[in-house]
This record gives structure tokens, sequence and C-alpha cells, in this order.
């Protein structure tokens, strides 16, 4: 910040050197700051072109890029000789996207208002200019017809000068007892708890649409796999409801990051609080927060409620890529389980009878950014020091853009999962493929008083006779499978086959009829689903 | 039986076996060896899909306790050295510019708040996870007449898992249990940061003791305060446990897949930095000391801006007029305090005699009252409220 003074050093140099050439210039006065920005920036170019062979001008004083003499001082200007540089402006703006944060914005500046006059700090038809100045500017903004100045740096700047423009004086006490800091941070909170609302909103969109479908295709037995392999056959209902427990612990996960945001950082200031008679308890009232922050370095500097925020969405992301993954496979041709209707698929521009899943490819794929926004901030955050630093404006866009792919994510699958059929036929055929009643019928062997290991064994060595054979477990006659072990009676017939396997399972939460219409009973009651509206 | 291989593994007498691929089949056959035929009736009603993920619940729930232990000592830590510095005014930083006199109390109760939240994730991420997956076998639970609430009543667990797909498919506790870990990390680097920059030269603002210092084995003189440097560090390795398990699960269908054994290590790894985090910021935290001297000779610098009192001034205008008295100190090379009135009226005639209580540090920090703020009434409050929460008691207070 000192080195801004120095320039001056040559400025002046420049201007006493100019009047030996162009006499109507004063001479300035020894304290610079008594003089407007910009008639020294005036003075300065003027100065430079009378002088522009003999004098080497710094670019701290006019920048190689020129300086647009229009612009106008900076809000934050008071101690300040010269503009920032264009280049310097372009990097650090924000408003190109924290203008998304003018509704908040807004209503922070409400409550603020009128809490400053409440506490006799303005009066109370400076606050009544504010608010409808406030209203008028938030009409204008989603009209669309509101002007967002780069010069400007943010939402907030550009909220405050505008409304000075429009209201004049009382405009300049709005920011009493407030500093961007806490300003910034109370909006980012007040965003994030709408986010998560409607985040919370898909999600439960998203588990009903899955129970509707679980309630559609009662009884469909398909494969439940582990590393890919056919392992034990499963109710596709009991399958659609594990993503449903999995939804229920995001929405969690939300819920509770949403808890501990909701405190609110308003007059925090700058980082020390203020000795201004504020009443943060009522600003934090009148947003809707739990109370005000305890601590005001605290308030402006942690992010911790953005990382919680993104490793919430991450590991929802996370989740429904695994959703993608499944139902990509199950639209191949080798499993074909489920077929998408046109409406929810996409076609080659080359290959004539291409139908591809793209939707839930794009699920799957989108997953990554929501980790990539995660890290943006995590690596922003890192070795960060007390108490706000510049840097922590990147952690808009990573949050916004996050935000954004989740919810499409979660709409998108809902909308799939409303348009597809599971292809019934065709699972009921490939289902004998896999021997997928082996450990029922292990179990069999278990409650005949052999220890689980040695039937594990023996129901090993039948599944490879029927691999010689090529037939099923429930082909094998009982000769032939008293001959590999002598425990097997007549009874073994109604433990193999994959009808009889799924309904031998009862333990509490597997995937036997009786457990998984339990289930399916505790998500209609919880999510509120009408059993009548079920197609 | 199992008692008796318990303590052969904690004597370091067990041996582990490749051959015998992991943990579970390791112990099970030791067993088998041990008694015979009874062994191999252990694994009824069980897949080893379920038995790791009721392990590592488990360890997750154990790891959490140790973490929220060591947490809650790091900020017992921190209220004690707030308490053995009552009164120091130090810089308070924005853009790491000095900004505002701060009391270092309340820059050490920031980051006591910060840990709060960090527990408060940790505590949260031990809810959700309690829950039993035993019995969910492979995949989709058993014939057999088995009581999942009666192993998750003798496990601790909330109750057992409803679905048995969902029991063995998903780390999402793991995730969650490193998201929490990589946020207090993050914490923690900030602080190690900090610490690293007062310690410097230029700062000077605190002195660690040889005990938490390492030298140079080229240069002499060298004092380095590397238990931060690597406080600060060691983060990064906490974060990529986290990328880890988030792309190792990505796009995995369902139910286990062997991907899902590479789950541990970064987890483990993360548990074990965490812990040596926070055990060593505490450390470190009980073996400086502030130097008081340097810093009240270098608070005077950096023209502190304090929001001049006359509610009649309109907020921007008040701004831009101090604005103008700071470039004024800057070109005399003085302190606002060294402005004569006639100076400031010139500057702007609202300008009274009673402006000499607003500027200088001492009379800066006395003026905050709002609630949260740095003011020494509203410090001693939070102060109060730390000691009681945590229940330290004050006697005992060096």
């Amino acid at each position: 910040m000192r080195a801004l003074i120095e320039p001056a050093t040559p400025v002046v140099s420049l201007l006493r050197q100019a009047t030996t050439s162009r006499n109507d210039i004063p001479e300035p006065s020894p304290y610079l700051w008594q003089h407007s920005r910009r008639r020294r920036q005036r003075w300065a170019v003027e100065a430079m072109d009378s002088q522009k062979a003999a004098v080497t001008i710094t670019s701290s004083v006019v920048p190689a890029g020129g300086k647009s003499l229009s612009k106008e001082n900076k809000l934050w200007g008071g101690r300040f000789e010269e503009s920032v540089t264009d280049a310097v402006e372009r990097f650090s703006e924000s408003i190109s996207f924290d203008k998304a944060l003018y509704k908040q914005d807004i209503r922070g500046s409400r409550a603020h208002a009128t809490m400053l006059a409440a506490q006799g700090l303005i009066t109370t038809s400076d606050r009544d200019s504010i608010l409808n100045g406030l209203d008028v500017i938030e009409r204008t903004i989603e009209a669309g017809d509101f002007v967002w100045r780069t010069d400007r740096e943010d939402v907030h700047m550009n909220i405050e000068a505008a409304l000075t423009d429009m209201i004049g004086e009382p405009a300049k006490k709005l920011h009493t007892a407030r500093s961007r800091n806490d300003q910034v941070v109370t909006d980012l909170r007040l965003w994030c708890r709408d986010a998560i609302d409607s985040i919370l909103f898909h999600i439960k969109k998203l588990q009903v649409v899955l129970v509707y479908l679980a309630m559609r295709n009662e009884g469909l037995i398909v494969p439940g796999y582990t590393h890919l392999q056919r392992a034990q056959p499963v109710l596709l209902q009991h399958l659609l409801l594990s993503y449903v427990e999995q939804l229920e612990r995001d929405a969690g996960r939300f819920i509770d990051c949403k808890n501990r945001l909701n405190f609110c950082p308003l007059g925090a200031c700058a980082l020390a609080g203020t000795g201004l008679p504020i009443d943060r308890f009522m600003t934090s009232d009148a947003l809707g927060f739990t109370a005000p922050l305890r601590n005001s370095i605290d308030a402006v500097s942690d992010r911790d409620f953005v990382l919680e925020f993104l490793s919430a969405s991450s590991i929802a992301a996370i989740h429904l890529s695994r959703l993608g993954e499944e139902w990509v496979l199950w639209a191949s041709e080798e499993f074909g389980f489920l077929v998408p209707s046109d409406s929810v698929s996409t076609g080659s521009s080359i290959m004539p009878q291409k139908k591809n899943p793209d939707p839930m490819e794009l699920v799957r794929g989108k997953s990554a950014r929501v980790v990539g926004d995660l890290i943006t901030v995590l690596v922003l955050c890192k070795g960060l020091p007390q108490a706000y630093n510049r840097d922590l404006q990147e952690d808009k866009e990573p949050l916004f853009d996050s935000v954004k792919t989740i919810m499409g994510m979660l709409e998108v699958t809902a909308e799939f999962a409303q348009n597809i059929t599971f292809n019934h036929e065709r699972i009921q055929r490939a289902l004998p493929a896999g021997h997928l009643d082996a450990t029922t019928l292990a179990d069999y062997l278990v409650k005949k008083g052999v220890p689980f290991r040695t039937s594990h064994d023996i129901v090993g060595r039948c599944v490879a006779f029927c691999l010689s054979k090529d037939c099923q477990l429930s082909d094998l006659s009982l000769d032939e499978l008293t001959a590999i072990d002598p425990v097997f009676e007549k009874d073994v017939y109604e433990f193999v086959g994959v009808n009889n396997s799924v309904s031998k399972f009862c333990s509490y939460g597997s995937t036997g009829s009786a457990c998984v219409s339990e289930q399916l009973s505790y998500w209609v009651s919880k999510l509120g689903i009408s059993t009548d509206a079920s197609e | 039986m199992l008692a008796a291989q318990n303590e052969a593994i904690e004597a370091g007498d067990f041996v582990w076996r490749t051959d015998r691929e992991d943990v579970h089949m390791n112990i099970e056959a030791a067993l088998t060896d041990m008694i015979g035929e009874p062994a191999k009736k252990l694994h009824t009603a069980r897949s080893r899909n379920d038995q790791v993920v009721t392990d590592l619940r488990l360890w997750c729930r154990d790891a959490i306790d140790s973490i929220l232990f060591h947490i809650k000592k790091l900020q017992v830590v921190l209220v004690y050295l707030a308490m053995r510095n009552e009164g120091l005014i130090v810089p308070g930083y924005t853009h790491l510019q000095r900004a505002q006199p701060v009391l270092l109390q309340h820059l050490l109760l920031s980051y006591v708040e910060q840990l709060e939240r960090d527990a408060g994730r940790f505590i949260d991420c031990e809810n959700r996870l309690n829950f039993c997956p035993l019995g969910a076998c492979a995949l989709a639970g058993t014939g057999l007449p088995i009581d999942r609430f009666m192993t998750s009543d003798a496990l601790g667990f909330t109750a057992p898992l409803r679905n048995s797909i969902d029991a063995v498919s998903d780390r999402d506790f793991v995730l969650e249990f490193l998201s929490a870990s990589s946020i207090a990390a993050i914490h923690l680097s900030r602080l190690g940061e900090e610490w690293v920059l007062w310690a410097s030269e230029e700062f000077g603002f605190l002195v660690p003791s040889d005990s938490v210092s390492t030298g140079s084995s080229i240069m002499p003189q060298k004092k380095n305060p590397d238990p931060m440097e690597l406080v600060r560090g060691k983060s990064a390795r906490v974060v990529g446990d986290l990328i880890t398990v988030l792309v190792l699960c990505k796009g995995l269908p369902q139910a286990y897949n062997r991907d899902l054994q590479e789950d541990k290590e970064p987890l483990f790894d993360s548990v074990k930095t965490i812990m040596g985090m926070l055990e060593v910021t505490a450390e470190f935290a009980q073996n400086i000391t502030f130097n008081h001297e340097r810093i009240q000779r270098a608070l005077p610098l950096g023209i502190w801006m304090q929001q001049p009192s006359p509610i009649t001034l309109l907020r921007r205008t008040s701004h831009d007029i101090v604005g103008r008295c700071v470039a004024f100190c800057l070109s005399k090379d003085c302190q606002l305090s060294d402005l004569s009135l006639d100076e400031l009226m010139a500057i702007d005639p609202v300008f009274e005699k009673d402006v000499y209580e607003f500027v200088g540090v001492n009379n800066s920090v006395s003026k905050f009252c709002s609630y949260g703020s740095t003011g020494s009434a509203c410090v001693s409050e939070q102060l109060s409220y730390w000691v009681s929460k945590l229940g330290i008691s004050t006697d005992a207070s060096e």
C-alpha cells in the first residue's frame, strides 16, 4: 500500500515540469489528497502529453493499457491516489458470478437498515428511502434491466452504488457498522440455506419416484451382483430401496450442514466487530438465523460451511454416479434388463440403430465436477491465515456449479426413472444362469446341522458338477446330490431355483418378500406417498 | 478362543499369512487350527461383505471418539493460552494487511469455534454410521433364523441397517468421515500458516521453545517452527485421502466390488494424520510465548481504521474522510493519533477534541462493544462460555 505514495513523486515532478510550459495549470499543493483524483489524473495525462519525450512514466502512474478517465471513484478509495489497472480489475471482479447473490444481498441490507433505524443509527426516513430503493433495484434486476458494472467490482458495490444513484445521501448510511467481509458471508449463508432446501426437495422427489418404480414392479426378481458376478437373486424392489436409503443419509448430511451454517455473521464487520450500538440479535432473527456467530474473526474468515456443503454434495453425487453406472449397464444389449423410453434416450449421428441412455451417463459423469468443486475449495482454503483474504471470493463459482450440477443430476435421475421399463421377460430368461440359488442351498445344509464351511464346500462341488453338465442345481437328481453328500434329502427342492431362493430369505432387511413389503410400507409412510396414486 | 487370539495379536505373536488374504480369513483359519470343527460354524449366516463393513464401522466409531478427545484437548489448550495472555492486543489482518487491533484472546477463540464445528461434524458422522450391517450377509440377507437386533445391540449400534444391499455396498460413512477430517485439517493448516508467519523474524510475534523447534544442518542460527509447518503440510494428505475414496466409489455398481477394499488405507492414513496434527498443535501451543514487547512496538504501524463515532456522519463519507487522513499520515510518516486537531479539522471540520479517545490502538480496542467483537467485555464473556463448556478449572490456569 505504501508503494502507491511513491508514484506521487514522479507526478509531482511531472506537474512541476509541466508548469514551466503550461502556466495555466496551478502549482499543486503539497497535500495531493486535497485534490480530487480526477483532477490529478487529468494533470498527469496533460503533463505527459507535453513532456512525452522527456519524462519516463512508470506504469503505476499511467498504466500501459491506458486508463479510462470516466471510471468512478471506488467506494473504498478514500486514501487511494489512483485507480486499479484494467487488467487487475478484470482479474479481480466477481460481479460476473456473485450477482447470483443479489436477492440475499438485498435481504441482508433490508434487515441491516431496519436494525440501524431501530437502534437510532439512521433515521426512519432514511431507512424507508433505503428500503424503497432496494425494492426498486430488486424488481429491476428481476426484470433483467439492471446494468451490472465491472468497475463496481461485485454485487454489494453494484447495489449500493445503484441505490446511491437513486436516493442519494441516505444510501451512504447503509454500510454503517458493516463490511463486505461480514456482508458477503451472510449473503452466502442465506444462499446456501435456500439451495439446501431445494436439494432436499429434489432428493425427496427422487426417493418417491424410486418407491413408485418399486411398487410398479412387485415380485420381479433380478440378479444381485458382487464383483459384477451374479451373486444371489434379489427382488428389484429391494435393490431400488437400497438407493432410497442412501439418498436418506444424503439428505441427513444436508440437513446437518444447514443447521450448522445457520448462524449470522452480520455485525462482525471487517473482523473485530464494531463500537457502534448495533443489535446483532435483531438482524439475526430477521434473517431467520438461529443466533449471531459468537466470534467476529471466525465469522468473517471461515468457509467450513461451504466445504461441508460441497462434501455432502460430493457424496450424493457419488451415490448417483453408482446408480448411473448400474442403469447404463442394465440398458446394454448384454444385460438388456431395462429399456429407456425415447424421451430419455439419444441417438447417434452416424449409427442409425443406436439408442443411448445418455442422461444416466451424464449423471455418472457430472459427479466428477462436483468432486472437483469440492477439491477447489479445499485447496483454496488450505493455509490461509486469518481473517479474510481475497482468495475467498473464489469460493462461489465452485459452490454455485456444484449446486446446479447436483440439482440437475437429481432431477434427471428422477425423470429417467419415470421413463424406463424393466424387461421382465429378458430378466426371467437370464435368471437361471449363475447359480444364484447356491447360497440358499448352503443354508439348507446348515439347517441340517452341517457346519457352514463344510456346506459351502459341498455346494461348491455341486456347482462344479452342474458346470460340467451345463445344467442348473434344480436339474440335479436326488441320487446325484446324495452322491456328493448323503445329507441331502428330497426337501432340498424347496431350496433350489430362483423363486424358492428368494422366498427363503427372512432376516430383517433381507430380500425376502415379507421383509421387502415391510421396507416399502416404511417408505410409503415416511414419504407420505398415496398408494391409490401408484400407476 | 477368540480372546486367546486377541491376546496373541496384541503381544505381537500372531503370524499373519498373505495366503490367507485378509484379517477375516486369517483369524478364522487360525481359530480352525486351534479348535477344529466348531470354528467352521462361525461364518454361518455371514459373509465377508457384511463382516468387513461392520468391522470398519466399529473402527470408525472408536477413531472418532479419539479424534473428539483430541479436538477437545486442543480447545482447552487454546483457551489456557488465551487466559495466560489476557489484555494482549495484536494486529488483526485481512488480506494480510493490518486491519484492526484485536485481543489475542479473541483470535485464539476463533479457532476454538472452528474446532467446535469440526467436532459437530464428527459427532453427526458417528451417529449416522452407527447402524449395524451384520446379517446382510453377501447382499441379500439370509434364510437362517438370525437375530440382527441382538448382534446390533451387543455391538453398541443404534439398530440394524434396514436394507441388506445398502448395508454391504455403501461406503458413504467413510466419505463423510474423510470429509470431516479434511475440513478439520484445513482449519489446522490455517492455524499452522498463521503461527509460522508469526514466528518469522519479520513478524516476530511468537517464540516457540526449543522443545517444539528444529535447527538446520547447515545454518547454525536457525530455529524453525517445523511442527506447525508439518501441521500445515499434512493437511494435503488428508485431502488426498478423501479424493482417493471419492474417486474409488465413483461409478461403482451395486453391491460389493473388490475395489472397495481400497477404502481402508486412505481412511487409516487420514485418521493417523489428523490425530497427529491435533496432538502436535496442542503441544506446540503449550510451548510458545508471545513476544509482548515486540508486538507492542509493532502495533502503532499500519494506521488503524476505526469508524469515527459521530453517528451523524454518513458512513460512506466518513470512510472517505478517514481515508484522506490516512493518506496524510502516510505523507507525514506518522500515526493518526499524532495529527493535531487543526490538521484534522483542515481535512474535515466535523472533528472535535474527543476524537483522541478513538485513535490509538488501545482506545481502538476498547471502543468495540458489539456481540462477538474484540471488546474486552465481549471477549471476557466468550472466555467464560468456553471455560464453562470445556469444564476448565480456572485455578489450574498457569
